[in-house]
């Protein structure tokens, strides 16, 4: 084993590229939870972010010819943001309006980003699997995309709007304790609505990311997991932003670890690939008896 | 009372313009289709006819006189429901199904009288279209409407709410899945004016729904929907287990893909008479896979880790797994190689083939050995049911009594002569196996085990009460650790199908395990409700639905995921309780119905 310098670079840049997905779903996630919805839906909603990231810049970019056009990545970003919220809506609609099983309302919507892209992928593209690569793609600043920046920077702002703002008072509020929220003159439904919303955004932020900000296509499948770990993130992370910081980037580090290791010969590729799920077994059964999860979390409220 | 003839009313008279406008809309039929789903559509109104018009000799002089009889039926039926009440509601529903049917007589014979001594090619893609079918729906709405509106029927619906909601999510998803075809896929064939543009397209989305369920009425689809349906069975029932015990287990695919891996490394290293090594390799699976999911249970029973993010985790884990097991030979370790010996040479990540005496036989050998139909395995069936029904003790008698007297009707059957017979390769070639009897026990262990015993009770007592039922005397953690045992072990038996049963072409663990049939097991417990009748019913639905998708997907270009976004659209929408009313969904609320009901009765 040879640790050299470069070894590191390369490790401690991929670790903040790998954190970043995982860190905008995880505080998405954080928003939700707090708000009382459990939403196992983000995977399925970075899908369908990534997707429609890819296929707007595309589309437009077929649309308006060739030539750099340094805004469009920003449009694909945005139409990812929309979708993954409404996704995230749909979510919310069932469990709230119609009072379904949480998990199993997010579940339907991970099965449907399973089928769903290929659907749209095979119109579009004539195969099933990726959409054709983007010439837009986003930026980079110092080597780094801005939407690792505008992660990172999210955490100081969640936790300003999370405990400073009557917002975050109310969100907490209703995710805890609903009744008491209810009392007081908080509309419970649409504090949720919110707090599912705002979580399918920031996943369709994520997935926008790993489309056209660290690959430049839509392949299927290109979430591996990511939002599921994310969730357990924020469940270590003890639905606290700074916490939330502080797992996602040892998940992002192992993801790193086990990119760098690869075509080296200390340990197996297929093997390091599974590490990331291995430690989430590890934290989830080591540390959430420390954890406490919103009280009201999973639970339809009904006056 | 008056309020509810009135809606009763509005009701029928939305139904009945919908009808017309479908009527005036879409093709009565269809007499001959081209590759690429361009077909002569036949409609009242006028028809569109590419490409030469109506098949030479074909006759279309039906079409007006039903069609004017089925517009005397739908005014009948508009007026009727203010004074003659469902006892009207009923005539006017048999009135429109029997001429459905005399639609569909008229129309086959017109197809076979072409047909008949054509030196041409015969006209074999022929169908009704959705005019016909609106016909066919309207009827079948109004005898809906008639018993919903006779006397307690609100109850009787809200009764077989476990029926209505899935049905009605099916429904539901079935519209959503056509408006996405009717989107995504541009119409086969020129239009010339709006009204045939739309013709075109309802006949598009009524082709592609055709095709889906088409494996209804041709036998080698049929067979092969009963191949898709059996490791459907497994792992829909693996889900519904953990469900009744109140424990969500996504881990179906995981714990498949460890009985795939535990049934070839003993169906390929363990040598031995077929007697004990079949067996042996099936256990192996079950027993893989059982394994697998009671870690997650053990794991929260000891550590309080949520079940569903860890079933996911271990799904994972196992694909990584398994790619290590059958990717390569030979792996760096710290400097230090490690040989393996599983894959098979070459280029293609698989393992080795199983042994013969560990394969699952396919059906053309269970049924007739050596092309003769043997009476083994009926027999067996027959007199096992008798045995378990006839017998009248407790519920290990039965079982005992069933297996004793199957395996003498086996024995038996073996010994009578068999018929001759031979199937057509298009029958031959589908390589449904013996795992679908498997699962169909699976079924009744199912039954037998959460229905009559008193770990069933338990276990749903857990899923109903978890505080009850630990109060009640079961240790919570090691009934967690049991259910995702079994249901583990019932997800880990899918495997056989694939492994053992070759039912991917080779009897061997290769990449291409479609190990996601775990996922597709959620959406079979939920629209099976839980209960072993509806998880068959439910499998076999999508395994028709999986196989109609390579027809569509074959015939129309439309991607076979589109059956994938079907499942995904039917598990939201019952998990919404189909949008329909709370009492659908809520146990109290339905016996408020049920009550008020029986009151208003008297």
């Amino acid at each position: 084993m040879n640790l050299d310098a470069a070894f590191l670079t390369a490790l401690l840049l991929s670790t903040l590229r790998q954190t970043t997905p995982l860190l905008l779903t995880a505080l998405g996630g954080m928003f939700s939870e707090r708000s009382g919805v459990t939403n196992i839906a983000l995977e399925g909603i970075l899908l369908f972010g990534a997707l429609t990231a890819a296929v707007v810049v595309e589309r437009l970019e077929a649309a308006l010819g060739p030539g750099p056009h340094p805004w469009l990545p920003w449009v694909g970003v945005l139409a990812a943001m929309g979708v993954g919220g409404l996704v995230a809506f749909v979510h919310a609609l069932v469990s709230i309006r119609y009072r379904a099983d949480q998990i199993i309302s997010a579940t339907a919507l991970n099965l449907l980003a399973l089928g769903a892209p290929s659907l749209v992928l095979t119109y579009f593209y004539g195969n099933a699997t990726s959409s054709k690569e983007v010439a837009n793609r986003l930026p980079l600043l110092l080597g780094l995309s801005p939407l690792v920046y505008l992660a990172f920077l999210l955490v100081p702002v969640a936790w300003w709007v999370l405990f400073k703002t009557p917002f975050g008072l109310r969100l907490r509020a209703v995710g805890e304790h609903p009744e008491a929220a209810d009392t007081l003159g908080v509309n419970v439904h649409r504090m949720r609505y919110v707090g599912v919303v705002l979580s399918g955004v920031l996943a369709g932020l994520a997935g926008a990311y790993l489309s056209i900000g660290f690959l430049n296509q839509f392949v299927r499948g290109m979430s591996a997991g990511m939002g599921f770990i994310a969730l357990a993130a924020m469940i270590f992370g003890n639905w606290h932003p700074l916490g939330i910081l502080l797992s996602t980037l040892l998940f992002g580090f192992a993801s790193a670890l086990a990119i760098q290791l690869q075509g080296t010969e200390i340990l197996p590729a297929v093997l390091v690939q599974a590490f990331p799920y291995v430690v989430t077994v590890l934290v989830l059964a080591g540390f959430i008896g420390r954890s406490r999860p919103p009280g009201a979390v999973g639970k339809p409220y009904e006056k | 009372m008056r309020a509810d003839s009135r809606r009763l009313g509005l009701l029928v008279l939305l139904g009945g313009g919908l009808t017309l406008l479908l009527w005036y809309l879409a093709p009565w039929a269809v007499p001959h289709r081209l590759f690429g789903g361009e077909g002569v559509l036949l409609n009242p109104f006028g028809h569109h006819l590419p490409t030469g018009g109506l098949p030479h000799g074909y006759r279309d002089a039906w079409l007006f006189p039903c069609f004017s009889l089925a517009l005397a039926w739908l005014l009948l039926s508009l007026g009727l429901p203010w004074r003659a009440g469902p006892r009207g509601l009923y005539l006017a529903g048999a009135l429109g199904l029997g001429l459905f049917l005399l639609t569909y007589l008229l129309f086959q014979r017109s197809v076979a009288e072409v047909n008949w001594g054509a030196e041409r090619p015969l006209l074999r893609r022929y169908s009704l279209g959705l005019g016909s079918y609106a016909t066919l729906g309207y009827s079948l709405y109004l005898l809906l409407l008639a018993r919903v509106y006779s006397p307690g029927g609100l109850a009787f619906l809200v009764r077989r709410r476990e029926v209505v909601v899935p049905l009605f999510s099916l429904l539901l998803a079935s519209l959503l899945g056509g408006a996405m075809v009717a989107v995504l896929k541009e119409s086969p064939g020129t239009a010339g004016s709006l009204r045939e543009a739309l013709m075109l397209k309802l006949d598009l989305v009524t082709y592609a729904y055709q095709l889906l369920y088409s494996p209804l009425v041709n036998p080698s689809g049929f067979l092969q929907s009963l191949l898709l349906a059996t490791p459907l069975i497994f792992t829909g029932l693996s889900v519904a287990l953990g469900f009744r015990g109140g424990l969500f287990n996504i881990g179906a695919p995981g714990q498949l893909i460890l009985g795939a891996i535990a049934a070839m490394l003993v169906g390929v290293y363990l040598p031995g008479p077929r007697a004990l090594v079949l067996p042996l390799a099936v256990l192996a699976a079950a027993l893989a896979g059982g394994l697998w999911g009671a870690l997650v249970g053990w794991l929260k029973a000891r550590f309080g880790a949520h079940e569903v993010i860890n079933t996911i985790m271990f799904n994972y884990i196992a694909a990584s797994l398994f790619l290590f097991l059958i990717s390569a030979n030979e792996y760096k370790f710290l400097g230090h190689t490690l040989y393996l010996p599983f894959k098979y040479p070459g280029y293609e990540a698989r393992s080795y083939e199983v042994r013969p005496e560990a394969r699952i036989p396919l059906w053309t050998d269970l049924l007739a050995p050596g092309g003769e139909l043997s009476f083994a395995l009926p027999l067996a069936l027959l007199l096992g049911l008798l045995g378990y029904l006839l017998v009248r003790r407790s519920l290990g008698h039965r079982v005992l009594a069933a297996f004793l007297l199957g395996t003498a009707g086996y024995a038996v059957g073996g010994l009578l002569p068999g018929i001759p017979v031979s199937f057509g390769p298009d029958l031959t070639s589908v390589r449904l196996n013996g795992a679908f009897l498997l699962a169909v026990l699976a079924l009744f262990f199912f039954h037998l085990y959460v229905f009559r015993t008193v770990g069933g009770y338990e276990l749903r007592a857990m899923g109903l009460a978890p505080k009850a039922a630990e109060y009640g005397g079961v240790p919570p953690g090691k009934k967690a650790v049991l259910i995702l045992f079994l249901s583990g072990a019932l997800a880990g038996l899918a495997a056989t199908h694939y492994v053992l049963g070759g039912g991917i072409d080779e009897y061997r663990l290769k990449q291409s395990l479609p190990y996601s049939v775990g996922f597709d097991g959620i959406a079979v417990a939920l629209m099976g409700q839980n209960t072993p009748l509806g998880v068959g019913l439910a499998a076999w639905l999508f395994g028709i639905l999986l196989t109609g998708g390579l027809q569509v997907n074959l015939q129309l270009g439309i991607s076979r995921e589109l059956v994938a976004v079907l499942q995904a659209l039917v598990v939201l929408f019952i998990a919404a309780g189909g949008f329909l009313p709370r009492y659908f969904t809520d146990p109290l609320r339905a016996a408020e119905v049920e009550l008020r009901e029986e009151a208003a009765r008297g």
